[in-house]
């Protein structure tokens, strides 16, 4: 079933801290890069291993390829591909008793024999009663959740195929033009996009002041149809595609501090209007005095989403090593606000090896319409979801990564990291069962990322 | 003024992005953010390093972007798993439902 992890789709390269760095080295690495003639194309590969604990799997190769025209052009475009498996929340809360889920798989003729064995994830297919005069009908999956078990979604498997194509192009000595279009596709969402950047550089290749639009236009066809939100969970086809348009703007500013420190700062403004809401979760209604589920709802998020973020990198050269620190604030008109500080040390160990350790910290608050569960002797709100990452929590990233130079134009390094996501699994307030319930179980994920770059 | 942006953008964009017609919220990280980069641009004028201090500058290891693949794949796992997304470029590629 679907279950878009995407885990990881192309990032369009319009980000201005890229743009603005390779300006602001322009001057002098453009005189260096002409002595020793440089190489023109460098390629960019690297292979994923993403394993979360008893949910997601993915593996993803990547090849990005960059081809210096000449001095002043620059083409570039990537492939992505990947796949993912394994095992998503429902949404749905834990219960003290047995619970079935049921979502619609496909459409079939009329009088197609079921085969039991092509639902996935140990679930059971059964016909839904077809209307009358109908040619064709709806199988759907039912799943058990054992009694005190989350439940998640265990039948997805997923793949995803995405590529991007871009284009720097100097204008004059000081300004700087980039564009480019993505691509991306898997069996329920496709998503395009364009971007276009412009960077100016002032004092001597020390000041870059940059900006940069994206516009991304997304399809999402879910198997089973769009479900209508806050309607009860059925084996039913549901409703038509639904779109999502959004656009993105971000300015900035990149300063060399000194000869040994570089720094920046950007600001990012998206609006997203569309659908946002994920198809495949489910707010569970529970019993006001028991807390049992009484009925399954898919979920409801605005159409209309306003994003903002403060962005500031500061990379320090010590001699030999490098301190890479970032921070960013977030926040959007769903009632989200975050905050998000990475910091790397690159120890140098030799010109050849280098060893990196990487701590990240993140927290953010709710979503306003986020609710753990909603209860049945209250009005139903407008939105609502229980998708955990719409809640309060805190996340730590602990990593580390070995590279190697191969030789002047090579490297090959690996790394590895583990994120755990901790949130409030014993909300105050629960009601009757849902008090011995974890509601907000840990996410634990291990990367492994290995990368290799060459230029000829 | 009562959506006066209206009178500037077409009528269809405007339908697509409601967002852009409605009354701009001015916010407190947006003045911030325009007050530091007004600062920064006033002090850069005395930072910075000459063109023949630019050598560790060149480094590989000193570009904010040194290695995209491994912060494409950060940023997409993160817009996956969390629910703020950008700051640094934009996350293009979909819906990172799961």
């Amino acid at each position: 079933m679907q279950l878009k992890p995407k885990l990881v789709a192309n990032r369009v390269r319009g980000g201005l801290a890229a743009a603005a760095a390779g300006l602001l080295a322009s001057g002098h690495a453009k005189a260096q890069e002409a002595a020793a003639e440089a190489p023109a194309t460098t390629v960019d590969s690297a292979l994923l291993v993403y394993h979360e604990v008893n949910r997601v799997q993915a593996v993803e190769p990547v090849v990005n390829v960059s081809h210096k025209i000449d001095e002043d052009s620059t083409f570039d475009f990537g492939i992505t591909a990947d796949s993912l498996t394994g095992a998503t929340p429902l949404g749905a809360v834990s219960s003290t008793l047995p619970q079935s889920y049921v979502r619609p798989y496909k459409v079939v003729p009329l009088g197609t024999p079921v085969t039991v064995t092509s639902a996935s994830g140990g679930s059971t297919v059964v016909t839904v009663p077809p209307a009358t005069g109908a040619k064709t009908e709806t199988l759907a999956a039912t799943t058990i959740v054992p009694p005190n078990t989350y439940p998640l979604d265990h039948g997805f498997s997923d793949r995803r195929v995405a590529g991007h194509l871009g284009w720097d192009q100097a204008l004059t000595q000081n300004v700087k033009l980039d564009g480019g279009i993505a691509y991306s596709k898997e069996h329920d969402y496709r998503s395009e996009s364009a971007h276009m950047g412009l960077s100016q550089d002032f004092n001597g290749h020390n000041t870059t002041l940059s900006g940069a639009v994206n516009y991304e236009s997304d399809l999402s066809f879910p198997i089973g149809g769009t479900p209508t939100p806050l309607t009860q969970m059925n084996g039913d086809w549901k409703g038509p595609d639904a779109t999502l348009h959004e656009i993105d703007a971000l300015v900035g500013v990149t300063q060399v501090m000194s000869r040994r420190w570089l720094s920046t700062l950007s600001f990012s403004y998206s609006i997203a209007h569309g659908y946002q809401t994920d198809p495949y979760k489910l707010i569970s209604v529970v019993d006001a005095v028991t807390g049992q589920p009484t009925e399954q709802l898919y979920e409801s998020r605005p159409n209309l989403r306003r994003k903002e973020s403060v962005f500031s990198d500061n990379k320090v050269h010590l001699g030999r090593d490098v301190i890479s620190a970032s921070l960013r604030a977030y926040e959007d008109d769903w009632g989200i606000k975050s905050l998000t500080a990475d910091l790397r040390y690159r120890w140098q160990m030799s010109p050849v090896f280098y060893l990196e350790p990487h701590l990240r910290y993140y927290t953010q608050g709710a979503a306003n319409f986020f609710h753990y569960y909603l209860v049945s002797d209250q009005a139903i709100p407008q939105y609502a979801s229980s998708d955990t990452r719409l809640a309060k929590f805190h996340a730590p990233t602990y990593g580390g990564k070995f590279g190697v130079a191969l030789n002047e134009t090579s490297e090959l390094n690996l790394r590895v990291e583990y994120y755990v996501q901790h949130g409030n699994g014993s909300p105050a307030g629960a009601i009757g069962q849902l008090q011995q319930q974890n509601l907000f179980p840990d996410l634990k994920a291990y990367t492994l990322l290995l990368g290799y770059t060459f230029a000829f | 003024m009562k959506n006066s942006s209206k009178r500037y953008l077409p009528k269809r964009f405007t339908e697509v992005f409601p967002g852009l017609a409605a009354r701009p919220k001015v916010r407190l990280l947006g003045v911030l953010i325009w007050a530091i980069v007004a600062a920064d641009c006033v002090a850069c004028s005395t930072l910075g390093a000459k063109p023949w201090e630019h050598d560790l500058l060149a480094e590989r290891a000193m570009q904010l972007d040194a290695y995209p693949i491994e912060t494409s794949m950060d940023d997409h796992i993160y817009f996956s798993k969390e629910a703020s997304s950008g700051g640094r470029s934009f996350a293009g590629g979909g819906c990172g439902c799961n």
